[in-house]
């Protein structure tokens, strides 16, 4: 087992990337208020404007439509699904295939999906997909109600949502009729697209709409505290998608799966949410999530990605969160080819309390990246965001934008970020952007960064108790991702992401598998 | 010499003894070399520090009074006058290895089994480099003198070997380590002391089994296993742990730095009683502390006052009730 050090001249060139930002190993910096962040604020919420339609862009969402077969809208939900796709469609045509002269995309190339054959995933034919096996995704001994989604349809027979709450609403929007529901579930409806809304518009988040064949609807009405946690499971088979010999002749198969969750006021609900794939299938999941917390709610969300190691997975999580309302969220993304996550976190009200822990895994050839926003506009919110990534190889990648926004009259705000990446290899690259825009002048901000290799000093320690160097080495490297795989809550999920995670960290050769650590 | 040893029989106070012993060691230059191996040798037989307070001021020849006291010591570590010393520190010198300043300016120290030593010194004075430079901290570079270990040189080990050999540092503030239970963290480093003294690994089972009784006597809940390591864990709480650690890897010596700074009346109660639970007739402690409280509950054998990287001053618990009184300043005073 080799391990390599810190290559310097990769550290350089981070650094030589940001110069407003100082993603100086060790360096956290607190401060408050200052008025030239607002001119920052503006800066980036630049909008490129479109020189016309994009041809690609055009194509794919044809096929896209081609691709449903849409009736006409008969049912309460259908209706929402059929809006959603027409604001979508719209919106495409107005934007473009993001580049790196996007703020958004500028580290994160998306260019090659254009030199793919993207194909949409097939609807499946069979309400029972026989080549579908998720009997190893379930949490121990922890019952679950279960969601499962494959090639973004939801399969009732794969699903098990005995136990719901009445008045509760779990399942496919489509089988949202009137009078068959609450109309606290109806009114719901009205969520779809909305929570997303207004922000950011995204030009995955617009192909999402335009391709999703179903919705995903996870109703918690006021006051219910629902007490299984709620495990959707996304799975693409990659069917109609083949790896060719030259990449460019590769067809790839996408999926556009979509879940809108609404949790009424004072409810309590917890969802993981789990990626996988068909291994050796070519996918590209385009996933949208949409969660809105009343007042007073709580929603603990889990966010687990490990597709195939060749797919491509891009995701938007928005949430919208009430006042006094609490949001919690634990991500760990160790698949994929090219990972993206937007996250967006909107505050409607006073009080809340938002915290985000995610963990990236960009090993051979994989782009890892999460561009986080949370947007503070009301007095009292508090929130903590601890982001991690180790990126493995000299052809990894991981790319963090983490936007903390603290409007006018969010006084009294007490937000922390912290980011910590660490790099295993030489020209192992990660670019780092944390950014704070404060306007409000009564606020705790901290933010912090570091890139670096492991801890000197826990090294020390280890080695001050007996422990060798290199043991040492790869209980350090495996609980840099632990810290925040721990926070994930179940023991069986959080097991199996930590073995996982060991797998791929051992793969490279970065850590002998056999340390007790975690597990 | 034989005169000395009378004086000895009259129960002359140790500091007074070390005085002589200055004295001795600053004869005149012809004599120089004979007198610092008799009285060092003579010190030992006794069981008492021998001082380095005689060369200060006499830097440029350190060197020669290193040289020629450690070889004749070293072979006298076959008989059975010297066996029993588990610690030899001699002439030690080390710098920071990042900016070079020196730290360490001749320490000499010899630890027996049994014994209990605490050293005592200002901030900035090098009691926490000496205490790290021992168990092989990368932040310094020793640039001269030597440390014997159980009759093994210190400084060709790397810092896991000397932890196995039986040296143990509990730190002065612990860092976090996010990420690693407690649990785990104490199997690894017991499993590795067990696996370099050709002893069969401990099963998780097996361990709990080997930690619950220590647990016990530390009075620490057992849900302090599942914590990360340190990860906001108290000042009372880093402590408690350090000493878990050290009751975990059975150390021969442990050397405590200011294991009292933090500590509520009660922890520092709980923490020197733990302490005092540990102690055996084969091994022995080196305290770094401030203040004398904490050596009313670990009663010292000796107490050393360090001070601009040596040890100055050398003697019985009253050196830390004069400290007390009078500060600093009148233990310089003392030791002229």
């Amino acid at each position: 087992m080799t391990l390599l050090p810190l290559h310097s001249v990769s550290l350089n060139s981070v650094h030589g990337l940001f110069g407003a930002v100082s993603p100086i190993p060790g360096v956290t910096a607190s401060f408050t208020e200052s008025a030239s962040l607002r001119d920052q604020a503006d800066a980036s919420l630049s909008l490129i404007s479109s020189p016309g339609p994009d041809l690609f862009l055009l194509d794919l969402a044809e096929k896209l439509e081609d691709s449903l077969a849409i009736d006409r809208p008969t049912s309460q939900g259908t209706q929402a699904l059929a809006r959603l796709r027409e604001q979508a469609a719209e919106k495409a045509l107005s934007s473009h295939w993001p580049t790196n002269r996007d703020e958004a995309y500028r580290f994160t190339d998306v260019r090659f999906i254009k030199e793919l054959n993207v194909i949409p995933a097939p609807l499946p034919q069979m309400d029972v997909d026989p080549f579908v096996d998720i009997s190893g995704q379930n949490l121990g001994e922890v019952e679950a109600l279960r969601l499962v989604f494959i090639d973004g349809v939801i399969s009732e027979s794969l699903s098990s949502l005995d136990g719901l709450p009445d008045m509760s609403f779990i399942g496919s929007i489509q089988s949202i009729l009137e009078g068959k529901v609450g109309s606290a579930v109806s009114q719901s409806l009205e969520l779809l697209g909305m929570v997303a809304s207004g922000t950011h518009d995204d030009t995955f988040m617009s192909l999402n709409g335009i391709g999703a064949p179903d919705v995903g609807v996870v109703f918690v009405p006021e006051g219910v505290h629902l007490e299984k946690p709620v495990h959707i499971i996304y799975y693409s088979s990659g069917r109609q998608g083949f790896q060719g010999v030259d990449e460019n002749l590769s067809s790839v198969s996408l999926s556009s799966p979509r879940l809108l969750v609404v949790a009424g006021k004072d409810a309590q609900l917890e969802i993981i949410e789990e990626f996988l794939g068909e291994s050796g299938s070519a996918c590209w999941t385009n996933c949208v999530c949409e969660i809105s917390l009343s007042q007073g709610a709580q929603v603990m969300h889990s966010y687990v990605q490990e597709q195939e190691r060749n797919s491509i997975h891009i995701k938007q999580t928005h949430v919208s969160q009430g006042g006094a309302s609490t949001y919690k969220l634990v991500e760990a993304s160790v698949g994929g080819r090219l990972s993206r996550h937007n996250l967006q976190i909107m505050q409607l009200g006073p009080d809340t309390h938002t915290e985000f822990s995610t963990f990236q895994l960009a090993g051979k050839r994989q782009l890892q990246d999460l561009h986080s926003r949370l947007v503070l506009s009301y007095p009292r919110g508090v929130s903590r965001q601890l982001h991690k990534c180790i990126v493995t190889d000299s052809t990894g990648h991981a790319v963090f934008d983490g936007n903390v926004r603290v409007n006018r009259y969010a006084q009294q705000t007490d937000a922390g970020q912290l980011s910590r990446s660490l790099l295993l290899a030489p020209r192992a690259t990660v670019n780092v952007k944390p950014n704070l825009q404060i306007i409000a002048d009564d606020v705790k901000c901290s933010h912090g960064a570091a890139i670096s290799d492991l801890e000197e000093e826990q090294l020390f320690y280890f080695r001050a108790r007996g422990i060798d160097a290199e043991t040492a080495r790869s209980a350090l490297v495996f609980s840099f991702g632990a810290e925040v795989l721990q926070r994930l809550s179940y023991e069986s999920l959080r097991k199996r992401v930590e073995a996982l995670v060991k797998g791929s960290l051992a793969a490279e050769g970065l850590i002998d598998s056999s340390i007790p650590v975690g597990l | 010499m034989t005169k000395l040893r009378l004086v000895i029989k009259f129960n002359i106070t140790i500091s007074q003894f070390v005085r002589a012993s200055a004295s001795l060691v600053g004869r005149p230059s012809s004599a120089y070399g004979l007198g610092v191996l008799s009285s060092s040798r003579l010190f030992q037989g006794l069981g008492v520090v021998r001082q380095a307070g005689g060369v200060r001021g006499r830097r440029g020849k350190r060197g020669v009074f290193a040289t020629l006291a450690t070889r004749p010591e070293a072979a006298e570590g076959t008989d059975g006058a010297a066996s029993n010393v588990l610690l030899e520190v001699k002439g030690l010198t080390a710098v920071v290895a990042d900016s070079g300043k020196e730290i360490l300016r001749g320490v000499d120290l010899v630890i027996r089994v049994g014994e209990v030593h605490a050293i005592m010194g200002k901030n900035g004075s090098g009691k926490s480099t000496l205490s790290k430079v021992l168990v092989g901290h990368p932040d310094y570079e020793v640039t001269g003198g030597t440390a014997m270990f159980k009759g093994e040189n210190l400084f060709e080990k790397v810092p896991e070997e000397r932890s196995h050999a039986g040296l143990f540092l509990s730190f002065q503030s612990p860092i976090e380590v996010p990420g690693v239970s407690n649990m785990d963290f104490l199997r690894m480093a017991c499993n590795a002391r067990r696996t370099a003294l050709g002893l069969p690994e401990l099963g998780p089972l097996e361990f709990y089994g080997f930690l619950s009784p220590k647990l016990a006597a530390l009075n620490m809940d057992p849900s302090f296993l599942d914590r990360n390591v340190n990860e906001g864990f108290s000042g009372g709480e880093k402590k408690r742990n350090e000493i878990l650690q050290l009751a975990v890897l059975e150390a021969d010596l442990a050397i405590l730095d200011e294991i009292d700074s933090g500590l509520d009346v009660d922890a520092l109660r709980d923490v020197a009683s733990a302490v005092n639970g540990l102690r055996r007739p084969g091994n022995a402690l080196l305290m770094i502390t401030h203040y004398q409280r904490l050596l009313d509950y670990i009663k010292p054998t000796y107490v050393h006052i360090m001070e601009a990287g040596q040890i100055i001053k050398t003697g019985d618990t009253s050196l830390a009730s004069q400290l007390e009184a009078g500060g600093y300043k009148a233990i310089r005073d003392l030791a002229g």
